[in-house]
């Protein structure tokens, strides 16, 4: 089952590799060496152009002409997350709630597998498939990063790397989960949309606001970011976290399915 | 009936989507070596006792097993074969490689069956599934069904889309599935499709199991036509009063009646003057299945069994 998942995830991944490595080499390849020039007058416009709030929501853009402040604050900041969050939930509802919902899960969940199984086939096929878009992109990431000499070391971007992968799938199998306990994708992705929105606005828009900052632990982008990969290497404790939370919510997705009608 | 263990045995089986009734209290044993078709209008409850007998939908309450086991064991599934109603097939993958797919996972499939089978039902499997026309999807629906010879069939409106020649090799493979000594469960909205193969047809309306008959007793109580042209005009007291002889008219030389179970008494009466011509429509098990339906609006406590 797995491997059947995966080829039928292929084009989609495929597609994922091709469009985040033209958006790595879109920012890293081609922007990044025309800022090292003039550092000074990028630095500025970026500050001025994104005034207060806004400065916030994109992660307070500081150091932006250095190599690892270009690369948090352009590329892992937000960009690189949304664009794979994006990819874990469209993996995640090809997997159960979007073949559910067109009727072409009737076969699978009648085939000599246990429900509790045939979830748990379908989410480490997702891992994987996001497991290798995001090996891919990483040796992409790194080609770019040496090919216009950034002054950053392989295992931090490696650091980030894995944060954005364990952030993407977080939200994956948070899609699962929901698709499996509900069988709609539209419930799902909502669900994901409200929850990667609101978690993000905490830790940068509301981190000064005590009325929503404790809301921070129960934001993955908390523990996404909140260790400063790109600076200070791999936030072990922190990617725990957001791994034990995947558990959870594997084993959630799990159980709702086994107990529920199917495409009723 | 025989000592053998049922192959689907429901007891009380009832699902509710909510406060929407599905399914009603449906008591239910399909023996090793039938075919049992399951027939009622769309809407009765026919997919929704299918879906429980497959654990995609669980009871609302009441008990069923299928060869032998909880329907809840996944591992019973592979001694299934199973064509749903509404069959959805998509994407890139070529239908034989699917086809492989669900072989493979339900414990394998004997060397050369899949093609074997698509030969007899001329099915094209080298297309994309969601290129398939909606013929060809349903005779690969019944591929799949067929093809790791199941020990139960659970066919959900097998004939739909398919065209005659096509509907009768199916029921030549209904038929061999029987002679081997396996089972099937045929669902149905018209009688016509399941009346030639089924050895017993239940009938679900509203979602009740209304009646359960031998489809040789059903035929037995069919309503028959019948008209008799005789060289002459014959007396009209010759055919009154006949048993099971009904709307009786006789103009001149030709006799009309419609006739309830046996022929015979009016054979034997009409055997007396000269008959120059005879015609008897088929049963119409459709009529009797209609009766059924008309006796349950009125009644609804009325459970009738063989």
């Amino acid at each position: 089952m797995i491997s059947k998942s995966l080829r039928d995830h292929r084009r989609a991944l495929i597609g994922w590799v091709i469009g985040l490595s033209a958006f790595l080499s879109m920012y890293v390849g081609v922007v990044y060496p025309s800022i090292v020039e003039d550092p000074a007058t990028y630095s500025a416009q970026a500050v001025a152009k994104y005034p207060g709030a806004l400065k916030d929501l994109m992660g307070g853009l500081q150091d932006f002409a250095t190599a690892p402040g270009y690369l948090q604050t352009v590329v892992y900041q937000i960009l690189l997350p949304v664009l794979f969050i994006v990819c874990a939930m469209v993996l995640a509802n090809r997997s159960l709630a979007g073949p559910e919902e067109s009727g072409t899960f009737e076969l699978i969940v009648t085939l000599p597998i246990d429900r509790r199984r045939l979830v748990l086939q379908l989410f480490a096929a997702m891992a994987l498939g996001l497991l290798a878009v995001a090996a891919v992109t990483l040796a992409v990431a790194w080609a770019l990063a040496r090919s216009v000499d950034m002054d950053v070391r392989f295992d931090r971007i490696m650091a980030a790397h894995i944060g954005v992968y364990l952030l993407a799938l977080f939200f994956g199998t948070l899609t699962l989960a929901v698709g499996a306990a509900t069988g709609r994708k539209a419930v799902a992705s909502a669900v994901l949309g409200v929850w990667a929105v609101l978690g993000y606005m905490v830790v940068t828009v509301g981190k000064n606001v005590d009325a929503v900052s404790w809301l921070k632990w129960v934001s993955p982008f908390h523990y996404y970011a909140e260790g400063r990969p790109l600076y200070e290497g791999l936030p072990v404790g922190d990617y725990l976290v957001l791994a034990g939370a995947v558990a959870v919510l594997a084993l959630t997705a799990v159980l709702s399915f086994d107990r529920r009608d199917v495409g009723v | 009936m025989t000592g053998m263990t049922a192959v689907v045995q429901a007891e009380g089986l009832t699902k509710y989507y909510g406060r929407r009734r599905g399914l009603e209290d449906l008591t239910l044993d399909i023996q090793p070596g039938e075919i049992f078709g399951y027939l009622g209008p769309n809407g009765a409850g026919k997919t929704t006792t299918i879906r429980l007998l497959l654990d995609v939908i669980r009871p609302t309450s009441g008990q069923v097993r299928v060869l032998g086991a909880d329907s809840r064991e996944a591992a019973v599934r592979a001694r299934i074969g199973y064509l749903p109603g509404e069959l959805v097939l998509e994407g890139r993958e070529r239908a034989r490689d699917y086809l492989e797919f669900l072989g493979r996972t339900r414990g394998g499939v004997p060397p050369g069956r899949v093609a074997q089978l698509a030969e007899r039902l001329d099915a094209d499997l080298s297309v994309p599934m969601r290129k398939l026309s909606k013929g060809n999807r349903q005779k690969v629906g019944l591929i799949q069904a067929f093809m790791h010879e199941p020990e139960l069939l659970i066919l959900d409106e097998p004939t739909g889309g398919l065209d005659p020649l096509v509907q009768q090799e199916f029921l030549a493979m209904v038929r061999e599935v029987r002679a081997s000594g396996r089972t099937v469960l045929m669902s149905s909205h018209v009688l016509a499709e399941v009346e030639h193969v089924s050895d017993r047809v239940g009938i679900v309306r509203a979602g009740r199991l209304v009646a359960v008959e031998n489809v040789a007793t059903l035929r037995e109580k069919a309503v028959r036509r019948v008209e008799l042209h005789f060289d002459a005009p014959v007396p009209r007291e010759a055919f009154e009063g006949l048993p099971g002889v009904r709307d009786l008219r006789v103009e001149g030389a030709s006799v009309r009646c419609t006739i309830d179970g046996r022929p015979d008494p009016l054979i034997k009466a009409a055997a007396r003057f000269t008959v120059v011509h005879m015609v008897s429509a088929e049963p119409d098990l459709e009529e009797i299945f209609l009766t059924y339906y008309s006796e349950e609006g009125r009644n609804h406590d009325l459970q009738v069994s063989s």
